[in-house]
This record gives structure tokens, sequence and C-alpha cells, in this order.
């Protein structure tokens, strides 16, 4: 027993072929996860999102429902004789009929709960390597700073997905299954891809960005504040002065532009889009792009090896 | 036997600020002490020899493998393969368990997963950290986290440690323990290691080698034996006796007293052409018993503020 025990705590010599730096950053995403889905709060958010979904999942449902159900009937609530029409107002406002608007209307309300899940996020996955001196441990192995990015990216990626992505893929499928399943996914087979697109437009995007602001920040309170006032006080102004001196305002609010740039992959016409107005689809483009470049300037400048001796 | 490293003419400018200025060095493997005050180019020097950073004129190599190039490039994760670097800083994950964190370097090296965690394992036993392993790596004392550090710069099996303060922060048992496990790694197998600190101590009781650096520049290098300069005229003296008289009439011959403890020893430096045997005659003149006399070589601390001119 004691030759044995001794045997295991000798110190071995390991001699393998080491995988490239790629393999590294999908090491990081899966542990970068792994403190995500450690944080009860952030299943909390999650749940919180998967709301949005089933919301939508059954509004779709219920308005097919009433279309062929109560399509010639009148019925009565609370005494009040309610009709197909005054019913479908409602859901005629999120666009629940399986058409671009419908995953455009979804992917916006699904942002509220995805805004706050990654403002909360950054500071675990990002920020921590700042703030406790992880950085050096990662830059220290055998891999650049655009790999340690790229890990980090991967798993915001993840979440931004599960949230936004395959939850509007099982809107597609729902609808087609509740109309012409024969048709509809034949016909609206661009609208998947438009989906795909969205997601990869949010995914860059907004991992980019919390990259970026955590490695900023670092802490999760002023990176809430950051977040809050991008998507929240500058969709304000956003809103006010593309109403009352430029429709170009608008391109402030981040989200609104992501929209836009949404709703072109998914193939929908500029002039059915509300609010009204709007910028131009290839303004939004510009904005989103001048973003990206932005966060990775300044991730090149900030995420380097001067960080790595104290 | 190939060197370790041999550098000519490294030097390092960052905008106006020179940090390293025509560094050229050939050191054999062992373990060798990196000495110098904040600011003398330490750091640079590590980040080079990482090939986190390229020199801006020089060349070099590091057990074989060329320095210079982007630090994101092949080469250089090439050469950070072969090094294992403990940084100074916490470095640490929160959130991850000790054989999480040490597994996840072992990937960020390359290593396939299970083989990563096999490793983890087995270096964390071989570091006293079995018991702490399935612990969160933010629990632990401060003498583990240098223990942890120590085993995600092992867990690759590298052919050489670079090791930043690994006694900062440590009780004098725990500095003890890790100063006899870095011995213990480079005799009993085979790793070179470099140990950057500001403490004299360490790099006594471990360095064969030793290179001192101020302002940018190398002062001084070789073994600790060869650069503490034998000094023919400096000597150590234990007189028994009353050493009144005799200590007046060795200043009568020229003999200057540099330390006096109060307890009989002495240091002195004796005047050129001074026959050794004078002590004894003086001593026996005056009624005095030397039960010591031995020449005074330089300590490290002695040649350190000698080197660095102050």
């Amino acid at each position: 027993m004691a030759a044995h025990t001794d045997n295991l705590l000798r110190y071995r010599p390991w001699r393998g072929k080491p995988h490239g730096p790629l393999y590294a950053s999908v090491a990081m995403a899966r542990v970068s996860l792994l403190l995500m889905v450690r944080r009860r709060l952030l299943w909390g958010l999650f749940a919180l999102g998967l709301l949005v979904f089933f919301f939508f999942f059954y509004a779709q449902y219920l308005v097919v429902w009433i279309t062929n159900q109560l399509a010639t009937e009148t019925v009565r609530f609370a005494g009040i004789p309610v009709t197909i029409g005054n019913l479908t107002k409602f859901f005629d406002r999120l666009a629940l009929n399986g058409t671009a608007h419908t995953f455009g209307n979804f992917i916006w309300y699904q942002g509220y709960v995805l805004v706050i899940l990654l403002a909360l996020a950054g500071s675990v996955l990002v920020g921590n390597d700042f703030f406790h001196g992880s950085l050096p441990f990662y830059l220290s192995k055998p891999i650049g700073r655009w790999h340690y990015v790229l890990g980090k990216c991967l798993a915001i990626g993840v979440f931004v997905n599960l949230l936004v992505t395959l939850p509007a893929i099982g809107l597609w499928v729902e609808a087609g299954v509740l109309y012409d399943w024969q048709t509809y996914y034949l016909d609206n087979f661009d609208l998947l891809l438009g989906i795909l697109g969205y997601g990869l437009v949010l995914t860059i995007t907004l991992s980019l960005l919390v990259v970026a602001t955590a490695v900023w920040v670092r802490r999760a309170v002023p990176m809430v504040m950051i977040w809050m006032g991008l998507f929240v006080f500058l969709r304000m102004l956003g809103d006010q002065l593309g109403r009352e001196v430029d429709p170009r305002w608008r391109l402030i609010d981040l989200w609104n532009s992501l929209y836009l740039c949404g709703l072109s992959c998914l193939g929908a016409e500029h002039v059915t889009i509300r609010p009204t107005p709007q910028p131009e689809y290839w303004e939004a483009w510009m904005m989103v792009g001048t973003v990206c470049g932005v966060c990775l300037l300044y991730l090149r400048r900030r995420v380097q090896a001067v960080e790595i001796v104290s | 036997m190939s060197p370790l490293i041999e550098l000519t003419g490294i030097g390092r400018i960052f905008g106006a600020f020179t940090a390293l200025s025509d560094v050229t060095l050939s050191l054999p493997p062992g373990r060798i002490g990196l000495l110098g005050p904040n600011g003398a180019g330490k750091s640079t020097l590590l980040k080079i020899l990482m090939g986190l950073i390229p020199p801006s004129s020089g060349t070099g190599r590091v057990l074989d493998q060329e320095l210079g190039g982007d630090g994101d490039s092949e080469g250089n994760w090439r050469l950070r393969r072969l090094i294992g670097f403990m940084p100074e800083a916490d470095s640490l994950v929160p959130g991850l368990t000790g054989v999480e964190y040490v597994g996840l370097a072992g990937e960020l090296y390359g290593m396939p997963r299970r083989e990563a965690q096999r490793r983890a394992h087995e270096v964390l036993s071989y570091l006293e950290l079995e018991e702490a392993r399935y612990r969160r790596v933010e629990e632990y004392s401060a003498g583990m986290k240098q223990r942890a550090k120590l085993a995600q710069a092992l867990v690759h099996d590298p052919p050489v440690l670079l090791l930043d303060e690994p006694t900062s922060g440590l009780d004098p048992a725990g500095r003890d323990a890790m100063l006899r496990l870095v011995t213990a790694l480079s005799t009993d197998h085979g790793k070179s290691v470099i140990l950057s600190t500001h403490l004299l101590a360490d790099v006594e009781a471990v360095c064969e080698r030793v290179v001192i650096m101020a302002g940018g520049c190398v002062r001084g290098q070789g073994t600790v034996a060869e650069l503490c300069a034998r000094r023919q005229d400096h000597f150590r003296l234990r007189v028994q006796g009353d050493p009144t008289s005799f200590r007046t009439e060795l200043l009568g011959a020229g003999v200057r007293l540099l330390e006096d403890n109060g307890h009989g020893e002495w240091r002195v430096v004796v005047p050129p052409g001074w026959a050794n045997l004078s002590f004894f005659k003086i001593a026996d003149a005056n009624e005095a018993v030397i039960r010591v006399l031995a020449p005074d070589d330089e300590t490290l601390e002695e040649l350190f503020l000698r080197t660095v001119g102050n």
C-alpha cells in the first residue's frame, strides 16, 4: 500500500502530442459556461427568457386556433361580445403569423432578458480575469490574445443562441406545423436562414460588446449600469430624436440597429417596420459594424502581454 | 550542453522609455535567479523569454527556439509549450475547483481533456493538494494558492519553469516548503528554473547561478560563488578575552574595523602587505585569544548592493 501511494505521489513526465490553440479556445468556452451555470441568478434569468418564448409559442398557436375555430362565431367574455377581430387585433401587433416580423418581434422582446443576462455574465466571464489577475494565467499559455477573446465570445455566443436563435427556430418549426407544413418549410426556408443570420449578428456583436465592456469596467454593477445606459437611455434618446429630428438618430439605439440588421436578414420589407420612421438597413449595418470594429480595436489594445507580469 | 538561454544584444523600447538595453546572456540549464530592483527590466525580460513581446533589437534563443515575432505567432506558441509560468499575481480563476483549474491549464497547453484531468490529479497530489482538489481555488490559503499556481505551470511537464516571486505572501514554513519543492523539481526531475525575485535569500537557497539587473541592463551574471568576490583583505575575527588593547594595537597597525557586534566578533580590512600571522602576534602581546580567523567573502546582499550601485 505504501509503495502504491508513493508511486501515485511521484512526479511523472508527460509526452503527448498537444492540440492547437483553437482547442484551447473551446476549453476556455466550456469552462466559462461552467462558471455561468453555477450562478443561480443566471438560471432565473434564463427561465424568464423561456417565458417570453412560451408566450410567443402559445400565442401563435392561439391565433391559428382562433382563426380556425371561431371564424364564424362570437363569444361573450364577462358579458361583452368578443369577436375574432378584437382578439386578433392584440396579437396582430406581434405579427404572430409565421412571417419575418414574427421572429423579428420575438427576438426584440427576448432582448430585454438577454441584455440583463449578458450584463451580469460579463463580470463573471471576463471581468474576473482582470480583477483577479487571471489574464496572465491565460496569456502565458501557447495561445494568442484572439484565442482568449474567441473562447469568451464562444461562451457568450452559446447563451445568446440558447436564448434567441434556438427558440426562434422552435417558433419557425411550430409555424410550419400550424400552417401547411408541406409548403411552409419550403416557401419560408429563407426565414430559417434569416433567423440564423440574425442570431449570428447578435452573437458576434453582443459577445464582442460584453467582452469589451467587461474588460473596461470589470465589476458587475458598473457593467449593468453601462448596459442600461446603452440599451435603455440611448434607446429613449434615439426614439425621441428619431421621431422629432432625424430617423438616423435611432441608430444610437444599438438594439434597434441590431433589429434592423436582423429584419434585413429575414428579408422583411423596410416599409413594414414599426415604429416609423426608421433608418435604412445599410445604415444599421454600418452602425453595427462600427460597434464591432471599435470593440475589436479596444480589445486589441487591452488584451495583451503587458498585463502578464505586474 | 546547449545553453538554456542565449541572448545577444537584446533591447526593448516602449515609446521613449528603454526597458531593456543590450542584454547579452548565455545561461546553461539549471536553477537561475533573476535579481533586480523594481524597474530593472526583469518583467520585460521574462515577457521576451516567453515570446509574449518581441525584442526591439538583438537576437536570442530559449531551448533552441528563436525569439522574436509577434506574441501570437506559431513560433512563440511552440516556445510557450516548453515553459511553465507561475505569475506573481493571484491568477486563479474564481469559481473553479483546484482540479478544474489545473485541468484547464493543461487543456490551454493543448493536452487532450482526459489527459489534462488525469495529469491535474497527479500534479496536485505531488504538490500535496490532494485533499483540497475539489475545493474552490478562492477558498485556498496563501500557501495552497501558490502551490496551485505551481501545479498549473507543471501540468504539461515543461522542461523550463519560470517562477515570478513564488514565495510571495508565504509564512516562513510555507516559504521553506516552496523552496524545497522548487529545488526538488530541478534536482530530481531535471527542470530548469528561472526564479525572478526580490528576495536574496530565496536565490541563495535555490539558485546555482544569478543574473543581476538594474536600469534595463545586466550588471552581473555567473554562479553565486563566482560573483561574490573572494576578498583577500577582508577577515572575520572572533576574539576571546579583553579585546580593548588588542583592538587599539590592530588599529595602530593600519587595520580598519568595519563592524564590531559587541560580543567579540569583528569584520576588518587589513592594509596592503599584511601577513595574517600578525593577528596572532598582536593578540599574544595583548593577552587575547583568536578563536576564529576566516576570510570575509562578499555576501549576496553586498554583491547585489554593490552591483546595482546603491
